[in-house]
């Protein structure tokens, strides 16, 4: 019988299997750092993992508390800084790169700045970072969204995505052609991007996802794919990977901090004994 | 199709699969340790028509255009060898008309790779130069050897050299892994941005080392692997210049080399023997040997001065401690598959 899985672990398979052998990938912290080391570990061994700090080719051993986190591995091939990531991405050296986003638009144009209005904000997100610079000139980006929301139109706009849709994104003359986001991940489902107009378009439901369900959170009339699917369920390998590798990943946050706490609290009452 | 993982293999292979008539070609070593063996192997393959990039061209730049490989050369210093009485390959060519070369400075030559290092198109240097017949004479670039434009900040006048993407780079370093991580150390020079600033980059190098040797000194990479098109192992693959820790110029050797470089003829000479007659460094080392004996090269190898290691260890390097519980959570996995289980976060 084929083991059992979160849904967290779902969401980190699934983008793992978008990084290919010999990709060059530019991993954020949290769901895809993890999904790099899998995809290291079990089907892209000649992946070169980077981080934006400029840790060049790591094989992270624990998953990173930030971007220039080198305790998360054992030593990696070459140290450069950042300034030469992002001039290596705008030259086109980088396959793949990940963003989390807070608000996208039918195009996949994001934001990740603020939420209301950005001189009085209902509330203020980190910004850029990196999202914009990467959004631009990687080859994919793969967008994850778990707490944001689809919108008409972005409180602000921090990265490019197609812009205003079509052929809008190469015409402008700005990036790369054929570059920009490949997929958005949700906790419910997997969306593509039109190959003409570049609406986000569904792909995949989660199990136990309905359309409506994904519907009921877009404003617009939502396309979706002639071959919906259902997100392919993980392989056992994969989950024990994610499993050794970030067990605090595995079961989500919720549960990571609650028996954070439990075992926090027991370490002080055994000393206290 | 996928590269191979190892990118290891003999000079006469990188130069033949990487090198072309009429490239652009940059050595990207300057002045000190050049990558003696791999301008050897260009000459022997009879490479014609390159463009050659040379930071300060010593007689790795006289070899190629005395080789008849270089029509066009950019750089910023002139070997010359013996003085007034002297005279060097470059001046011969620039004579003879076969070979045309733009000037810039160090500086200028420089900010042209690191422009293209970083995808830029030209790069702002330093405007003094603009008075002087380097901005006023010029050679095949023309008008592209330099642009001015009006700095949109302070509305000054600033001076600005194109980006170079060379095609191929050639460069000697101390050690690299099979995958081209190349680490290389000393006087940095412009090494780094000549190789990162080309289409290619064949490496060579004193050692192919273990890969757990390049993690454990990830500040001395200077090329990351992904770059990397070949490697190729060549121990005193810059004699006579020397490789930091390996061994220093041979000056005996490099001193028949200048006599030779004074006149065409001994040029040739010099080349007959070390370059053409020598079908790899092994064979220019068994002839060196036969001459000078082994003691030239004994004399001349480093003693170990080693820089003192980094520290790049961590606290620990797995989630789960010495009793395979997770650190945050202080469970085995047993139990936090037990709790997914029974908290119903289990789907399939």
């Amino acid at each position: 019988m084929a083991k059992r899985y979160t849904l967290d672990e779902l969401l980190i398979i699934t983008v793992a299997r978008e990084i290919h052998d010999h990709d060059r990938v530019i991993l954020g912290v949290g769901l895809p750092t993890t999904a790099g080391a899998m995809a290291k570990a079990l089907h892209a061994p000649h992946a070169t993992l980077m981080m934006e700090s400029g840790i060049i080719d790591f094989e992270p051993l624990v998953p990173p508390n930030h971007i220039a986190d080198a305790n998360a591995c054992r030593g990696f091939s070459s140290a450069t800084d950042l300034f030469s990531m992002f001039t290596m991405t705008y030259r086109g050296f980088v396959d793949v790169c990940f963003l989390g986003v807070a608000q996208i638009d039918k195009f996949g144009n994001i934001n990740t700045t603020v939420i209301g209005d950005y001189y009085k904000p209902k509330l203020r997100l980190p910004g850029s970072g990196g999202a914009c610079d990467f959004l631009s000139y990687a080859k994919h980006t793969i967008l994850t969204m778990r707490g944001g929301e689809f919108v008409q139109k972005l409180d602000y706009f921090t990265s490019p995505g197609y812009l205003e849709g079509g052929d809008s994104r190469d015409k402008s003359g700005l990036f790369p052609i054929g570059s920009g986001p490949s997929m958005l991940l949700t906790t419910k489902g997997v969306f593509r991007f039109d190959p003409v107009t570049k609406e986000l378009c569904l792909a995949q439901v989660h199990p136990g996802v309905s359309l409506d369900m994904v519907k009921k959170d877009i404003p617009w009339d939502l396309k979706v794919a002639q071959d919906l699917t259902v997100t392919p369920a993980p392989k056992d390998e994969e989950i024990d990977f994610i499993r050794r590798f970030a067990p605090t990943e595995a079961v989500g946050r919720k549960m990571m901090y609650e028996l954070g706490m439990i075992n926090a609290l027991r370490k002080m009452q055994e000393r206290a004994k | 199709m996928a590269p191979p993982a190892s990118k290891v293999m003999q000079a006469k292979e990188a130069i033949g699969t990487f090198v072309h008539d009429g490239d652009h070609l940059v050595i990207g070593n300057y002045t000190v340790g050049t990558c003696a063996e791999l301008v050897f192997e260009v000459i022997r393959q009879h490479k014609k028509g390159l463009t050659l990039y040379s930071q300060s061209g010593v007689f790795d730049v006289e070899v190629l255009v005395a080789g008849g490989c270089v029509d066009r050369l950019v750089s910023t210093y002139v070997y010359r060898a013996g003085g007034k009485e002297g005279g060097s390959a470059v001046e011969r060519a620039l004579q003879a008309g076969t070979l045309e070369m733009e000037d810039y400075t160090n500086f200028q030559y420089n900010a042209r790779l690191v422009a293209g290092m970083h995808g830029f198109t030209y790069m702002q240097v330093l405007e003094g130069a603009m008075v002087t017949d380097l901005f006023k004479k010029r050679s095949f670039l023309g008008k592209d050897k330099y642009r001015v434009i009006t700095c949109p900040y302070t509305g000054k006048q600033v001076l600005t050299v194109p980006a170079a993407n060379p095609d191929v780079c050639i460069v000697h370093v101390q050690r690299s892994d099979k995958f081209g991580n190349a680490q290389y150390w000393g006087a940095l020079g412009s090494v780094a941005a000549a190789a990162l600033a080309s289409k290619h980059i064949i490496v060579s190098c004193e050692e192919v080392v273990e890969h757990d040797i390049i993690q454990s000194s990830p500040h001395l990479t200077i090329i990351p692997a992904y770059r990397v098109d070949a490697v190729v192992e060549i121990p005193w693959g810059a004699h006579p210049t020397e490789v930091l820790g390996y061994y220093n110029l041979d000056r005996a050797a490099y001193a028949n080399f200048f006599m030779a470089d004074m006149t065409g003829d001994g040029l040739k000479n010099w080349m007959d023997e070390w370059v053409y007659a020598s079908r790899d460094r092994q064979a220019y080392l068994d002839n060196y040997i036969s001459k000078f004996g082994s003691q030239g090269l004994d004399a001349i190898r480093a003693k170990a001065y080693y820089s003192a290691p980094a520290n790049y260890g961590a606290a620990y390097t797995s989630c789960w401690d010495n009793e395979n519980r997770e650190r945050t959570m202080g469970v085995t996995l047993a139990e936090l598959e037990k709790i997914m289980e029974e908290r119903g976060l289990l789907y399939g």
